[in-house]
């Protein structure tokens, strides 16, 4: 009875691990992702060919809460759960070293071949590797950049800003000329989140220095953190940023220069398909560039973001699932996704087919701000620096802290939180491109 | 104590076992835990868990951010629980006063209590909006960011909450002042007692403990605020309405440091202990004096 028993367990666990799809146990793949905004999802047409291309396999794709913190919550809990009852997810860039370290993504470096990962911007990859092995494809693309209001610098005789000191002076004197009590200097994102962690970062990197030094060390200039904090605090005193700045996300930010309110915006490609809309009152009088720099350094770098396809390790059918992210990740999706719903490709040779370059003329503009953009810290502790740095770093720019309290607060919170993890954080930290490197 | 004695006292127990496991593995064994986890560093998705002592308890000696909540904290608990205290009893005394629509004022008192703190906490989000709420354009239209600023979020917060529970502090009030017999009323009229000093002579002695009850709930509750933060503000802007609670969340949850978020927990729970034992013995010397 029992080597029965046995044989029937054995029978129904091979039944299982084997992926031959049929029609009477049809397998059922689960893919959690955002939700997608746009004039056309295309999710639910490359689900459907995917399961055209697999009969048998059926693709239930759920959406995720519309709250970054909260979906990260999502997966969090029920991954460390164990069996969080989804093949496939949709993670932030910023989460994919912090899931692969807690064991959570399946390894699809024996599966890669090398050629399909060249593809990609070199920067993606980078961001889904971690101790040598991928653990997740990229699937779109994003990467901090300046816009411009093109007519008002023509008219006022600038170029675009080459440092954050040109872009004030032209700011102020194209305010001054205008007379537009409406027309603010320079927007971007302040408030108490994520987005604020980015801007930050970039005014680091444009003064030559980081959040985080080789070695692990937190602020590793202080003098210099102290100075892009005193300066972002100062274009509002200045009157350059509007007040609102302290509570500004991507698209208030993004709503206030598409009606023309602003001289300049710090923002992500998305905010370029909005702005050039037949009803948008700034069309065509809208140029993109690469963010400034400061006094110390050689420039500005826009941060890289987007988000990435990785596989559940304990999937039941990791073949298919891989498939599946192959399929999502593949040309034609990249191309329905930037056409649809303006999420920009993670494949370069995109950024320059003609057909996509013809509708959107600033694509290879975009793709030489990519090359040249810098990923955000690529660590597993990412998250856990990013939380204890917003509050420190809001205090900094609403004005209740002064820069070097603020930068000497945050120092000794995450001294404290990351104690136990110095060695990680010196072994990741050496990795970031070096600000020599020319774009390709 | 005689054998009987000692076999009813031996039943008893046997009775009260039951509630007293109960009790252990829901309250003790829980607490027991979270003290014993903030006596460590852990960090469960990166396998870090190593025992360390007090050093959590240490670094909150002089971390400023858990400063800074613990002063949010008490900002908030003072200033609430003052506020509803006192509109709550004139809410109380007004109620009594009234004659007509007693009943339809109770009833809309009751819904300010009832609803759930999110939901009221949206609805303040709404009256708070710097361009569309309700607050700014009955102060004449003006754009104050009432959550956006550093000055202005907690006493926002602090209005909400007051809001909220004055029905909590009325409805237990008036009930104590229907229960206080006429005769005294009469008595003191009798003697010659103006309003002010039947007021202070007749109805705050009788309301007293009832008031020393109704402090105490809200005072433990304040203490643990939580709710209307974490809605309207998430502790913002710039940590000024970051309550200790948000706190061991944000650490609990965001940064996954259980053990020092756990330390942070321990720290609200000694402390609401504390103010429940204060509360207790006062009102023990108020049972024993009078």
């Amino acid at each position: 009875m029992r080597r029965l028993a046995l044989a029937l367990s054995l029978l129904v666990f091979a039944g299982a691990c084997a992926e031959r799809p049929d029609a009477r146990a049809p397998i059922t793949l689960v893919f959690k992702h955002a939700h997608i905004l746009g004039s056309e999802n295309p999710i639910p047409k490359l689900i459907a060919e995917f399961e055209a291309r697999h009969p048998g396999v059926r693709v239930k794709a759920e959406a995720l809460p519309w709250n970054s913190d909260e979906q990260r919550q999502f997966f969090v809990i029920n991954l460390e759960g164990g069996s969080p009852g989804f093949d496939v997810m949709m993670l932030d860039v910023i989460w994919v070293p912090e899931f692969a370290r807690a064991g959570w993504l399946y390894d699809l470096t024996p599966r890669l071949l090398p050629q399909e990962l060249s593809v990609f911007f070199p920067s993606t990859v980078e961001a889904a590797t971690q101790g040598g092995r991928v653990w997740a494809m990229p699937w779109n693309m994003n990467v901090g950049m300046l816009y411009y209001r093109a007519d008002l610098l023509a008219k006022y005789g600038f170029v675009p800003p080459a440092t954050w000191n040109d872009l004030v002076a032209q700011a102020e004197r194209i305010r001054a000329g205008e007379r537009n009590p409406r027309l603010d200097g320079v927007l971007w994102q302040g408030k108490q989140y994520e987005g604020l962690v980015v801007n930050v970062l970039e005014h680091l990197w444009a003064d030559g220095t980081d959040v985080l030094g080789p070695g692990g060390a937190i602020f590793p200039d202080a003098a210099r953190a102290d100075f892009v904090l005193g300066f972002m605090r100062g274009l509002l005193e200045r009157g350059v940023s509007p007040p609102w700045t302290t509570a500004a996300d991507e698209e208030l930010t993004r709503r206030a220069f598409g009606k023309g309110e602003a001289v300049f915006l710090r923002s992500w490609p998305y905010a370029y398909d909005l702005l050039q809309q037949a009803d948008s009152p700034v069309r065509g009088r809208v140029g993109i560039a690469a963010l400034p720099r400061h006094r110390d350094g050689e420039r500005g770098e826009g941060s890289t973001g987007g988000s990435h396809l990785a596989v559940h390790r304990g999937t039941r059918h990791p073949d298919l699932a891989l498939d599946l992210v192959r399929a999502l990740t593949s040309e034609r999706a990249q191309r329905l996704m930037v056409t649809g719903a303006a999420l920009y490709p993670t494949r370069m040779a995109l950024y320059h087919a003609p057909d996509l370059v013809q509708r959107n003329p600033a694509l290879p503009e975009i793709a030489a701000l990519t090359l040249a953009g810098r990923p955000r810290p690529v660590t597993p502790y990412y998250l856990a620096i990013s939380t204890l740095l917003q509050p420190e770093l809001s205090a900094a720019i609403v004005g209740v802290k002064r820069p070097a309290r603020a930068v000497a607060d945050a120092r000794l919170a995450l001294g404290f939180v990351l104690r136990g993890a110095r060695g990680d954080l010196a072994a990741k930290i050496s990795a970031p491109p070096s600000p020599s490197a020319a774009p390709r | 104590m005689t054998p009987r004695t000692r076999a009813a006292r031996r039943e008893g127990l046997v009775y009260l076992a039951p509630a007293l496991c109960a009790l252990g593995a829901l309250t003790v064994y829980p607490a027991l835990w979270v003290i014993w986890l903030s006596l460590q560093e852990r960090m469960p998705i990166f396998g870090i868990e190593r025992f360390e002592g007090l050093r959590n308890y240490l670094f909150l000696a002089v971390d400023p951010r858990f400063w800074s909540a613990a002063r949010v904290t008490i900002v908030f608990t003072l200033a609430s629980v003052a506020l509803e205290v006192l509109l709550g009893l004139g809410v109380a005394l007004l109620l009594r006063q009234q004659q007509l629509g007693r009943k339809l004022a109770l009833g809309l008192l009751l819904l300010a209590w009832a609803l759930p703190a999110v939901v009221t906490a949206k609805m303040f989000e709404w009256l708070y909006h710097p361009a569309a709420g309700l607050v700014n354009f009955l102060l004449g239209g003006r754009q104050i960011n009432w959550l956006g600023d550093p000055a202005l979020a907690l006493p926002g917060l602090i209005l909400a909450d007051v809001w909220r529970t004055i029905p909590f502090v009325a409805l237990l009030c008036y009930a104590r002042l229907l229960g206080i017999p006429a005769a005294l009323y009469e008595g003191a009229e009798v003697d010659g007692a103006g309003r002010w000093a039947i007021f202070r002579f007749v109805t705050v002695p009788m309301l007293r403990r009832i008031l020393l009850i109704a402090a105490l709930f809200r005072t433990l509750d304040a203490l643990r605020a939580f709710d209307l933060m974490f809605v309207l503000t998430r502790g913002g802007p710039a940590g000024t309405t970051e309550t200790l609670t948000l706190y061991a969340y944000r650490s609990l949850f965001q940064t996954l440091q259980i053990g020092f978020g756990s330390a942070v927990g321990v720290v609200v729970f000694a402390l609401v202990m504390a103010v429940a034992w204060a509360y207790l013995a006062a009102q023990r010397d108020e049972d024993t004096a009078g």
